[in-house]
């Protein structure tokens, strides 16, 4: 069985005229496979080294370049939460709420929680250092956290 | 061309040469990890930052503040290279310390003591000590890496040599650097291991003694090994190669770098095609009479010479437990009279097999055409499998261009189709196929054959075999047990590469020697003493002083004779011009 | 001069509708881009390098000069690529010109291209600004339905395609040649040099690697032109005929211990005292500051006595500083333990190394391995010249890596141990001062 759609596949090979190389569509359909499964599984990873003419190791060298992009065995969860570290959120105490919530989920930075509800993880710096401490879910910004706001996220669907 | 000023050595620098070579050419090595000559050149590891400057025509010289890659920088003329100030061996000693810190120093335990380049560079270049106040990061050895490779992970250097063979020699990218930073490895992706026809080839391009061949692994420290230059047979590349052996036994084969022959490279069939050397089949002593007849030698005996005289009671010659007894004076000496005796009732012939050396070849055919002077000489088979193989392969396996291809592994599975067809051909023969053969030995009433093997196999053709008259008298001189073996009437157990010297002429016209690597196995023999001796030569057997004789036989090899064949062999002018055959 | 400048670049940033085509173009928007297509490509060229515009990405080069780097009569394509992989600790300029006014950036794209004869551009954006990457596109597909992109942009004969690529979270993609490396699809490793991007670049192609502020520049020196731009700023050293000045608007990002923190728009040249009180509120709780980053964490750290600094090019070289970088000020509070700062910057940039140069990939770690033993009371009076040793011998300063981010790394290194020495040799023989607030947790 295919582990990607067609439709993810035809999106892929679509993408392929944007550039001059097939190569360099590895991270937007890195991006497209873990945005709909949560993970880029290893046979995600065969069939798009298959489409773009390049080995599986080759996308997986790129792939494990970022830290970005999540194995079968790691799956994301429904939301993934990045609090920054960096310096001008950690002079606000971005660092403290990235430690609390660990504490208080039981897990550390990369992890799961075990409802699958949320993955944490640190990040650098975020780019909006004017509202530290700050962080991501998905990709959505929100500024001057707290710990609560972290642990809302845990409740909240959308 | 250009001079270049290396510590004030001045050299003269070719085209497309970099800091690194022009610096070889003085005599003076810049350390480095992560270039070399058929790779690309990535400039990652730093360590064979050097100064540069340039000096004007008019006598000054300007030098750049810093440091620089010398992998990276052209030898252009006028370049200064200074590899030995303060601020050179400085960035040496750091960029050492900053790859040991978390190296594990377990070279008590790594194959690679002894030919390691963090040991060799960290005593000349290196400091003794390391600031280091951390424990040092363990990382997992990887055995899964190939079915010949196993990574130690936590040795590597990270110079990435090996992911870039795969991408760029073999082509076959398996290999591949896994995460980023100070964390970073080198994998493979899961279940799919490195086993591409050239993947022996990361574990010497690893400078450090992360990758190392299972093959090899603990078998032999490497200050034991004594290596001999020479060529691999394995197909009519012919690579020039380094016979690693100790106390008789190879326990390796590498590549000796050799841009006129294959570059820098092997391909695994040869690099591990050697294990039939110690094959425990081999023929390891002389045997007069056929395999099926020795019960009855005597009655053999008399068959094979047509009388019983000049020889013992016992024709399974061999080591004796109460007296030594050289079996080889009587198998020669029956050899020779059974190719005498034969003349006189027909014609003799030679099947030369091409994984017979120059020498071997000039020598037999002055044998048979000593006693019979239109002796028939021939080729013997020449193996051949599927087609030749081209790398890079692209990402669907499918070879390049030939003109673009950086290895080939040639379909022809034996060194010397080329140098034994041009012996043939100076000895005045037609060129047969072999295949008609059969048919010649019939019509041309041939009476005694002498047949060299040699064949990693053994014998290819049984069919052959089958078909040879029961009353032709069989000479075979060969290295394995074969259906042709055991039809010999005198067997001649032979040498394999490792134990021979001669001359081989690979595809291209390129002569190269083999040298002798090791003794001869049991009661074996040098292909090439037994043929000497077979002349009744005095004396000892050396291919340089046969090539000597040859030149008025062997015009076109007779640029061998002149002198010595340098290491990286000559080019004669045959080439692909040869290949056709000729009758 | 600066209590009564006007922002340009950030103008419209808080209006409504400040995204959309149509608001921009009711302010005046995609003048330039008219001006500049009435023009040839070369009078394009001169107008950007006349105006001495410096990339505002980090290391200041002159825009100018990098366009006319491209070799004449290129056969074949030309690639520009916006660095949008603003990660530079502390900044957070292009993020806001993007999510707040993103044709004013696109704007600028389509003239650098037509001036370059750039006929793709790619945008390389770091993943995490997802809403920057929703506002391009949006305004993207705005501008190909009105003929400001695509085939014969507004009638001219000049045509462009722009595509929109995603980052993975790597801060070196911001490196120039790690971008173009990572936009081929491979691991961000950044390129040696030469060849030059301009020479080959992406594909192999010649190329043209701008950031995002100096495009949405390029837009108004086109609109406003050459005098406007050189009008505010730093003047060229008329004793140095190398230096190349320090003209035109910045946007300085002012974050970390300030009652205001934000981004403001100001000619080049301010201070960095000026800056935290006249505009960010000075530091909070009636603190004072001990250091200040002076543009992002890679240029090192100011001192209390060197905040009249002027945050031009050249102004925090002066101080010992590695440069400008981005201009983003980070401001330190006298209550702040410096070895859980340094601590926090050797984390980033050990996280952030890219791994491909002995130098770099094991010094960065190493520096912090050593600044966490430090911080947990093992620290050694010796680990300091040892701190000081790697951070002399990393970098593509002293040409021991191939990229300047190990040069980032060492310089906060050197800069802590040179200005604020005296506070790591008392942490290290008494432990850390209770009245320090710790900056840095656990982790």
């Amino acid at each position: 069985m295919s582990a990607l759609s067609e439709e993810i596949r035809s999106k892929i090979v679509e993408l392929c005229s944007r550039y001059p190389s097939k190569q360099a569509v590895t991270l937007p359909a890195l991006h497209l496979v873990q945005e709909i499964y949560n993970c880029v599984s290893d046979q995600a990873v065969e069939e798009i080294a298959g489409l773009l003419e390049l080995t599986p190791a080759q996308v997986h060298d790129t792939l494990s370049f970022y830290g970005f992009f999540r194995d079968a065995a790691h799956p994301l969860g429904k939301k993934r939460v990045w609090i920054c570290r960096s310096i001008s959120c950690s002079l606000r105490g971005g660092e403290d709420v990235l430690r609390d919530v660990c504490e208080q989920l039981h897990l550390q930075p990369g992890e799961t929680t075990d409802d699958g509800s949320l993955t944490i993880e640190f990040a650098e710096c975020l780019g909006a250092c004017d509202g530290a401490p700050c962080m991501l879910v998905n990709d959505e910004l929100q500024e001057r956290i707290s710990v609560n706001d972290v642990l809302a996220l845990r409740g909240s669907h959308d | 061309m250009g001079t270049v000023f290396v510590d004030d050595k001045e050299v003269e620098v070719g085209p497309n040469q970099n800091l690194i070579q022009a610096a070889q050419l003085a005599g003076v090595e810049i350390p480095h990890y992560c270039w070399h000559p058929d790779l690309s050149v990535v400039a990652s590891c730093r360590m064979c930052l050097v100064e540069v400057g340039e000096r004007k025509p008019d006598g000054t010289e300007s030098m750049i503040p810093k440091l620089v890659p010398a992998c990276q920088t052209p030898a252009k003329p006028g370049t200064i290279v200074k590899t030995d100030t303060p601020k050179v061996k400085a960035s040496q000693a750091q960029t050492l310390e900053f790859l040991l810190l978390n190296h594990p120093l377990d070279c008590s335990i790594c194959d690679q003591a002894g030919e390691c380049y963090l040991q060799d560079y960290t005593y000349k270049f290196g400091k003794a000590s390391s600031r280091l106040d951390e424990p040092k990061v363990q990382r997992k050895d990887k055995y899964h890496i190939g079915d010949q490779i196993a990574l130690f992970t936590d040795r590597c250097v990270m110079c990435t040599r090996c992911v870039r063979f795969t991408r760029e020699i073999s082509g076959t990218a398996e290999l591949q650097v896994v995460s980023r930073g100070s964390v970073e490895e080198i994998d493979v992706f899961p279940d799919q291991p490195c086993n591409n026809k050239l993947a022996g080839n990361v574990v010497d391009l690893c400078p450090v003694g992360a990758l190392c061949s299972k093959d090899f692994l603990y078998k032999k420290r490497v200050w034991w090994l004594k290596s001999q230059d020479s060529v691999c047979t394995g197909c009519s590349t012919g690579c020039s190669i380094e016979v690693d052996q100790n106390e008789n036994r190879i326990y390796r084969l590498r590549p000796r770098p050799n841009p006129l022959a294959q570059g820098s490279f092997m391909c695994d069939e040869g690099r591990f095609g050697w294990k039939y050397v110690h094959s425990e089949d081999r023929l390891n002593s002389p045997r007069i009479g056929r395999a099926s007849a020795i019960a009855t030698s005597v009655a053999a005996l008399s068959a094979v010479t047509g009388s019983s005289s000049g020889l013992g009671q016992d024709a399974m010659i061999g080591y004796n437990d109460l007296a030594y007894v050289d079996p080889w004076p009587d198998a020669l000496s029956a050899t020779r009279t059974m190719f005498r005796t034969a003349a006189a009732s027909g014609r003799l012939m030679g099947i030369f097999s091409p994984m017979m050396t120059c020498e071997e070849a000039y020598l037999l055919a002055r044998f048979l055409r000593g006693i019979d002077k239109q002796a028939v000489l021939a080729l013997g088979p020449v193996p051949l499998i599927g087609e030749d193989d081209l790398y890079p392969k692209d990402h669907r396996g499918n070879p390049p261009e030939r003109s673009k291809a950086r290895f080939i592994i040639r379909n022809e599975k034996c060194p010397n189709r080329l140098g034994v067809t041009e012996v043939l051909r100076g000895f005045g023969s037609r060129l047969l196929d072999f295949s008609s053969v059969p048919e010649l030995i019939a019509n041309e009433s041939i009476s005694a054959a002498f047949v060299v093997g040699g064949y990693v196999g053994g014998w290819p053709d049984s069919v052959f075999v089958e078909r040879l008259p029961e009353k032709l008298k069989l000479a075979v001189l060969d290295l394995l047990p074969s259906a042709l073996t055991d039809r010999a009437d005198v067997l001649l157990a032979g040498g394999s590469f490792a134990e021979r010297e001669g001359t081989v002429i690979n595809h291209a016209g390129l002569a190269q020697s083999l040298r002798t690597a090791m003794r001869p196995i049991g009661e074996s023999r040098p292909d090439g003493r037994i043929l000497y001796e077979l002349n009744d030569r005095k004396g000892l057997f050396h291919a340089r002083s046969v090539r000597e004789e040859w030149s008025r036989e062997l015009p076109r090899l007779a640029a061998l004779a002149d002198k010595p064949i340098p290491d990286q062999g000559l080019k004669l002018p045959l080439g692909e011009a040869m290949t056709g055959a000729v009758s | 001069m600066t209590e009564t400048y006007q922002p340009v670049l950030l103008k419209r940033v808080g209006k409504p509708n400040s995204q959309s085509l149509a608001g921009y173009q009711a302010d005046g928007g995609y003048q330039g881009l008219r001006k500049a297509l009435a023009m040839s490509p070369t009078e394009v060229i001169d107008i950007v390098a006349n105006s001495d515009l410096r990339g505002r990405g980090g290391a200041g080069f002159h825009c100018g000069s990098k366009w006319r780097f491209l070799p004449k009569n290129v056969q074949g394509p030309i690639y520009l690529c916006i660095n949008g992989d603003e990660s530079e600790p502390g900044t957070f300029n292009n993020r806001v010109l993007i999510e707040e006014d993103p044709h004013q950036v696109l704007e600028g794209i389509v003239i650098a291209s037509y001036a370059t004869g750039a006929s793709t551009a790619y945008f390389y954006l770091r993943y995490e600004y997802g809403r920057c990457y929703r506002a391009l596109d949006a305004a993207i597909q705005e501008m190909y339905a009105h003929n400001l992109l695509g085939k014969n942009i507004l009638g001219s004969n000049f045509s462009l395609d722009i595509y929109l690529h995603r980052g993975a979270g790597a801060y070196i993609c911001g490196e120039e040649t790690g971008l173009i490396e990572s936009l081929e699809g491979k691991r961000a490793w950044p390129r040696i040099k030469p060849p030059f991007p301009a020479v080959e670049g992406a594909f192999r192609r010649p190329t043209v690697v701008n950031n995002v502020e100096t495009l949405a520049c390029v837009t108004h020196i086109l609109d406003r032109g050459v005098e406007w731009f050189k009008s505010m700023g730093v003047p060229k050293d008329p004793n140095n005929p190398r230096d190349v000045g320090s003209y035109g608007p910045k946007l300085y990002c002012v974050s970390g211990h300030v009652n205001k923190p934000g981004l403001f728009e100001l000619p080049l040249g301010i201070t960095a005292r000026e800056l935290i009180d006249g505009y960010a509120g000075g530091v909070w709780k009636g603190r004072k500051a001990k250091a200040v980053v002076p543009g992002g964490i890679s240029m090192g750290f100011l001192s209390a006595d060197e905040l009249d600094t002027p945050l031009d090019f050249a102004g925090p070289g002066r101080a010992g500083c590695l440069g400008l970088g981005t201009a983003a000020v980070v401001v330190i509070d006298d209550q702040t333990c410096m070895v859980d700062v340094l601590y926090n910057l050797c984390r980033f940039f050990a996280h952030e190394s890219c791994g491909q140069c002995t130098p770099c990939r094991e010094g960065t770690a190493w520096s912090m391995k050593i600044l966490q033993r430090i911080r947990e009371g093992r620290g050694k009076l010796s680990d300091l010249e040892t701190l000081e040793q790697i951070s002399s011998s990393i970098g593509i300063i002293p040409g021991t890596t191939i990229c300047g981010l190990a040069d980032g790394a060492a310089w906060p290194i050197k800069n802590a141990l040179k200005k604020f020495r005296p506070e790591f040799e008392s942490y290290i023989r008494e432990g850390r001062k209770t009245s320090m607030r710790e900056v840095v947790g656990a982790h």
